[in-house]
């Protein structure tokens, strides 16, 4: 589902590299980011359950990973519906804390059911990435430190408002199905002797969202008109195109997404506490990184974005399976992340060189 | 300490009188408002601001993130971002209060250790960025959770302390009644802007932050530019930790947990452009000052300490805006 506008990124800085362009300049397959992730994962996968076969466990890894990866998956696609316009988004963890704090005051306070508070966290998180979209249009200000302000801003306001309504740093409060949207798994779920698949209740409210970006960024006319904007947003403006229209929209389909995000890590922690969101910034970049999408704007990949949130959580879970610590957990992490960027360098140098250009 | 800019000479044409004469007013505008802001402070604490130990805590605590602003400011220079400076920094605290406490080292050479660790660690961030042509966010993003695994590694959650007495003794001493740790980091300030203003590697970098293309066609290696600009940040980083060291008296893992914000603070706010080219050190220190005064509003009201990440929030989007509109006014 590599989307990407036919025009090649003008003035985009030295430094920025064209991956995960490969299916668009009719650069040879193997040169498709998706595929090198596909591989490093089937052998990570390999490798990790030739250590450990416990990996393999239904109830005890890959349930609890398949949640893992919903929220993965949601914090990397909030942070791609802004790189699809060249932008940053920051304040990705401080969203998902904003919104996840509307949704549990709706339950704590207003007794919603569950569903009505979701609404309220994804109107909350869209609301504030709208603001972050508009200060930007209307001033020109660079992204990065718009958003960079505002978690400074959120950060602040979050703790205040959990402080002076929760008493404390959590909401306590249990709306009925969140347990179960925790717990359960379709296996839990049956109808005579048929029984689903084990997979845990989250899953298919991250597949929606997949879906949905997929389908707004390849067929829809907004998703086209903001990778235009990304892809040269001068040229966008020329040919018609509402680009500040465009620019709030797409903060405000990253707000969104990070409330999702919120509320889904909410549902596998079991509390709507400040501490949502605190690790989403790197998982944000790693996801689309990996799966390809430019920093520079103007295409984007959303199954990249699925697969690279999947690798990562499949090293965490194998590491933490071979019993590293959280530290070294984390330097491997990042070294698979550099190790993994320059494979992906080096594919389309060669892929360059062999004459795939057209 | 003044406000070094370089004008790629094809756009110099047109408007080259200008720029100096605004980026200095960004500089007088913050002198103005920390200066306000100090007076206000002291008048409404009733004095209690300028009793001698406080004043002299406002300084001991303003070293660090001043040279930590400094540090992010070297790689913004050159259109470039080191998300690694905050972990680095707790990783060279960790690493020289460890060579002190394990390895018995005197203050003498574990000091200078610690700086090369950052030395090292900001060499590695811009081979790798001129090696892969990976974008440099991503490169430190990168390494700084490799970072912050090492720096979590050296001692686990445990803390450093009772390590060399005369120099922590250094690190809270006072000449003339100005704590020695800020006496550092203005010299450091100092350097760096001798750096940038007078050394032509210095204006290098900043030729290359403003122009990349016009400063090849200048003979400029880009590359050498974006390598010294890390190296440069993971030095300062590495001056950060050693300021640490020396005026906590004992240091954990979390050191640097909470210092990536504030370096990008100060010298956005100090009207550091982060598309390159342009550095204030001036406007960098001050800003990293009207935050300091922000946290100590806070602690002399006795105000919720979250108030301070919102109030600081607003800063800099408030000087963003104030500069953005400025540039606007001069480009009409």
């Amino acid at each position: 589902m590599t989307t990407s506008t036919e025009k090649e990124p003008v003035g985009a800085p030295e430094t920025e590299q064209p991956v995960g362009r490969a299916a668009a300049s009719g650069l040879p397959f193997w040169a498709d980011p998706r595929l090198g992730l596909l591989v490093v994962l089937a052998v990570l996968v390999a490798v990790f359950s030739g250590l450990r076969p416990a990996f393999l466990n239904v109830p005890l890894t890959l349930v609890p990973m398949q949640a893992d990866i919903s929220v993965f998956a949601v914090v990397g696609l909030a942070q791609l519906a802004v790189l699809s316009l060249g932008h940053m988004n920051v304040a990705v963890g401080r969203m998902a804390a904003v919104s996840a704090f509307a949704t549990g005051f709706a339950y704590d306070r207003l007794h919603v059911p569950l569903v009505v508070g979701l609404l309220v966290g994804l109107v909350v998180g869209a609301a504030v990435g709208a603001l972050a979209g508009w200060i930007i249009t209307s001033t020109g200000v660079n992204s990065f430190v718009v958003t960079l302000a505002l978690d400074f801003g959120l950060l602040g306001l979050v703790s205040l408002l959990y402080s002076r309504f929760s008493g404390g740093v959590a909401f306590s409060v249990r709306p009925a199905g969140l347990d179960a949207l925790r717990f359960d798994t379709f296996s839990d779920y049956c109808a005579g002797n048929i029984c689903g698949p084990p997979i845990p209740l989250v899953v298919p409210i991250a597949a929606i969202a997949v879906v949905g970006v997929g389908v707004l960024f390849r067929y829809s006319r907004i998703g086209r008109e903001i990778l235009m904007t990304g892809s040269n947003a001068k040229a966008a403006q020329l040919s018609g195109i509402p680009v500040s229209r465009r620019v709030i929209q797409a903060h405000a389909l990253s707000g969104l997404l990070c409330g999702l995000a919120g509320f889904l890590l909410a549902a596998n922690n079991g509390a709507f506490s400040a501490s949502v969101g605190e690790q989403f910034l790197l998982p944000s970049f790693l996801g689309p990184v990996l799966g390809g999408t430019l920093l520079a704007g103007g295409a984007v990949s959303v199954i990249g974005t699925v697969l690279g949130a999947t690798l990562t959580a499949v090293i965490q879970k194998g590491l933490n399976l071979l019993q590293f610590q959280v530290d070294e957990m984390r330097i491997y992490i990042g070294l698979v992340l550099l190790l993994a960027l320059s494979l992906d360098r080096l594919r389309h140098v060669l892929a360059e060189r062999r004459g795939g250009r057209p | 300490m003044t406000a070094p800019v370089l004008e790629p000479p094809a756009v110099t044409a047109g408007r080259r009188p200008r720029i100096p004469t605004t980026l200095h007013r960004t500089e007088v505008i913050l002198a103005v408002i920390s200066t306000v802001a100090f007076i206000a402070l002291a008048a409404t604490t009733g004095g209690n601001l300028l009793e001698e130990g406080t004043l002299r805590a406002v300084f001991q605590f303003l070293a660090v993130p001043m040279v930590i602003g400094l540090a992010q400011m070297s790689v913004l220079a050159v259109g470039q971002m080191n998300l690694s400076v905050g972990v680095l920094t707790g990783l060279c605290a960790m690493i020289s209060a460890s060579l002190m406490v394990d390895s018995g080292w005197p203050a003498g050479l574990a000091v200078p250790a610690g700086i090369a660790v950052g030395a090292l660690v900001g060499l590695i961030n811009g081979v790798l960025v001129v090696a892969t042509r990976i974008n440099g966010f991503i490169v430190t993003l990168a390494t700084m959770t490799i970072v912050d695994g090492v720096r979590f590694g050296v001692n686990g959650t445990a803390t450093y302390q009772g390590y060399s007495p005369g120099f922590v003794r250094l690190g809270r001493a006072s000449v003339l009644g100005i704590p020695v740790v800020f006496l550092a980091a203005v010299v450091v300030a100092l350097v760096v802007a001798g750096f940038f203003a007078r050394t032509t590697i210095g204006r290098q970098l900043l030729a290359s932050g403003g122009n990349p293309l016009a400063a090849r066609l200048s003979g400029i290696s880009n590359d050498r530019s974006i390598v010294v600009a890390h190296l440069l940040s993971g030095v300062l980083a590495g001056v950060a930790g050693v300021l640490i060291v020396a005026l906590s008296g004992s240091v954990n893992a979390s050191i640097g947990d909470d210092l990536l914000l504030p370096s990008f603070a100060a010298p956005i706010i100090g009207g550091v452009a982060l598309a390159g080219g342009v550095v204030s050190v001036l406007g960098t220190c001050l800003a990293a000052f009207i935050v300091r005064l922000v946290d100590v509003a806070q602690a002399q009201y006795g105000i919720n300490p979250r108030w301070v990440d919102l109030i600081v929030g607003a800063v800099v989007l408030g000087a963003v805006l104030l500069s953005q509109t400025r540039d606007r006014g001069r480009a009409r």
